[in-house]
């Protein structure tokens, strides 16, 4: 560029003009002046861009592990939430009903702080991907549409169907279950994923469902006993 | 350091491992001024001092000045780096707008979907809780007063019809309603519970009079289609379920009515009917 700048002042000079020559030199720094600002606007808007979209690029996206944990987690989740109301409406031990309703409020939650990931990393609550997909070998622990330790449609209408002891006793069984699918989940996320949020939230997850399983098992023995 | 290192060899594979496009241009303009333009620029040279005259001493610096006449190495590097760079971006901010592209413009882009929020904004803009019979004015109904129970949309897939009041809260909740004509053939309906068992705000059930194979229902949206296979299925269901909710995504499935039949159940009578 400054090659054909320089051969035009030169003949310029060679002009024998008075005010030529100023004029040449003048032109050829509001040029400059005006590459200059110009490399300085690019420069801006490539960065602003560049600080715009990078969140977006870097944020997870449909396949990543962690929407697909969100969304599995969530239909997991959503699962206990009912497992809880039910024992919380109709248990007859007063522990079995606080476990119930303890469950089912604190997963509830669970499942809002997932649903608000999957929006502000603008993706919707339905993946394209069948469930487990994102966790390694995730696909052959599903059975029929079910996550690990996921109850049957069978198994909740039987859960629907128990009275008293019986249905003590049933939810304490499948809700053990449920918790051991879900940390088996869990660990997946922890595993593949260093999305803070995420972990950290994944963490907590596994910490409740550990200390529910502790007091679970407690209570089964208890009832059994 | 792009430029200035020579090394057009060893830079070559790097910029290739990074896909684009400009690495199907890149090797053949970083070609050039290695080879292609030292052998061309050679003739030339070699011409102009033998048409200047009685220079013989000069030939050998010929090459330098043509060699100086332009860097092509430097350009093509540029350009190549400029098109990189503008189609990352491209890239980049096209995938951004495409993402951000709100669930209800996506829903209108589906192929004959009606969309009854923008045909009957009345009839969507939430329900009364109504005990009894309700007549709909659309079928498979979409929107509108509902019994105070849902319907169990935890991925329920019911053998025989289930009552429009119920599945309508269903719907309320988030959940997209897959109806089939009955006597749709046991494969197709094996296809259709495939996408609903085991998952939340999702349920199917037989529905008597549809004028098409499948209906697909969401809070406000009906999609008709005669075959399980079609793709706009998982469309409707990707593009609605949960975003369709005009009550948020934490709306309950569970706690809902089990039991098929048409006739609505009371609030205070649905237990016992359930088994």
């Amino acid at each position: 560029m400054t090659a054909p700048a320089t051969a035009e002042t030169e003949r310029t000079t060679d002009t024998p003009t008075v005010d030529g020559d100023g004029r040449g030199a003048g032109g050829r720094r509001r040029f400059g002046v005006l590459v200059l600002a110009l490399a300085v606007v690019v420069g801006l808007l490539l960065g602003y861009a560049g600080g715009l979209l990078t969140p977006r690029l870097t944020r997870p996206g449909d396949a990543s592990v962690e929407a697909g944990f969100a969304r599995d987690m969530s239909t997991h989740h959503a699962q206990a939430v009912g497992m809880g109301l039910i024992a919380f409406q109709r248990a007859t031990d007063p522990e079995v009903r606080q476990i119930g309703v303890d469950i089912a409020t604190g997963q509830q939650g669970e499942m809002g702080t997932m649903q608000t990931w999957l929006r502000s990393w603008g993706l919707d609550p339905t993946g394209s991907q069948p469930p487990m997909a994102w966790m390694p070998d995730g696909d052959g622990l599903v059975r029929n549409g079910l996550m690990p330790g996921m109850a049957s449609p069978e198994e909740m209408a039987k859960l629907r169907a128990t009275q008293g002891r019986e249905l003590d006793i049933l939810f304490l069984e499948m809700m053990i279950r449920h918790h051991l699918g879900g940390i088996h989940m869990i660990d997946g996320v922890l595993a593949a994923s260093a999305e803070p949020d995420v972990v950290r939230t994944a963490q907590t997850m596994k910490n409740t469902q550990r200390t529910d399983l502790t007091n679970l098992q407690a209570a089964l023995k208890r009832l059994r006993g | 350091m792009s430029i200035s290192t020579p090394g057009g060899d060893q830079r070559r594979p790097s910029v290739v491992s990074t896909g684009k496009k400009p690495a199907a241009d890149r090797p053949a303009a970083g070609g050039k001024p290695g080879t292609g333009k030292a052998g061309s620029g050679r003739p030339a040279g070699a011409a102009r001092p033998a048409a200047g005259g009685g220079k013989g001493p000069r030939k050998p610096l010929a090459p330098v000045k043509v060699s100086q006449g332009r860097a092509w190495g430097p350009i093509a590097l540029f350009v190549a780096v400029g098109v990189l760079a503008a189609g990352i971006i491209g890239y980049g901010a096209w995938a951004a707008f495409q993402g951000s592209k709100p669930w209800e413009e996506r829903a209108s882009g589906i192929d004959g979907i009606v969309n009854y929020r923008k045909t009957e904004p009345k009839m969507v803009e939430g329900g009364n809780h109504v005990s009894g019979s309700i007549n709909y004015p659309v079928k498979p109904p979409v929107a509108g007063p509902h019994n105070a129970a849902w319907q169990n949309c935890m991925g329920d897939v019911y053998d025989a019809p289930i009552a429009n009041e119920h599945a309508v809260h269903s719907l309320e909740h988030g959940t997209v309603w897959i109806t089939y004509r009955p006597g749709l053939p046991a494969d197709q309906v094996a296809k259709l519970t495939e996408k609903v068992q085991g998952k939340e705000k999702m349920m199917l059930s037989p529905f008597e009079g549809l004028d098409k194979a499948i209906s697909l229902q969401a809070w406000g949206f009906q999609l008709k289609v005669d075959n399980a296979d079609d793709s706009r299925i998982d469309e409707f269901i990707r593009t609605l379920r949960v975003n369709a909710s005009i009550e948020g995504p934490n709306a309950n499935c569970e706690q809902g009515i089990t039991a098929t039949g048409t006739t609505p159940r009371n609030l205070g009578e649905q237990m016992p009917a359930q088994q």
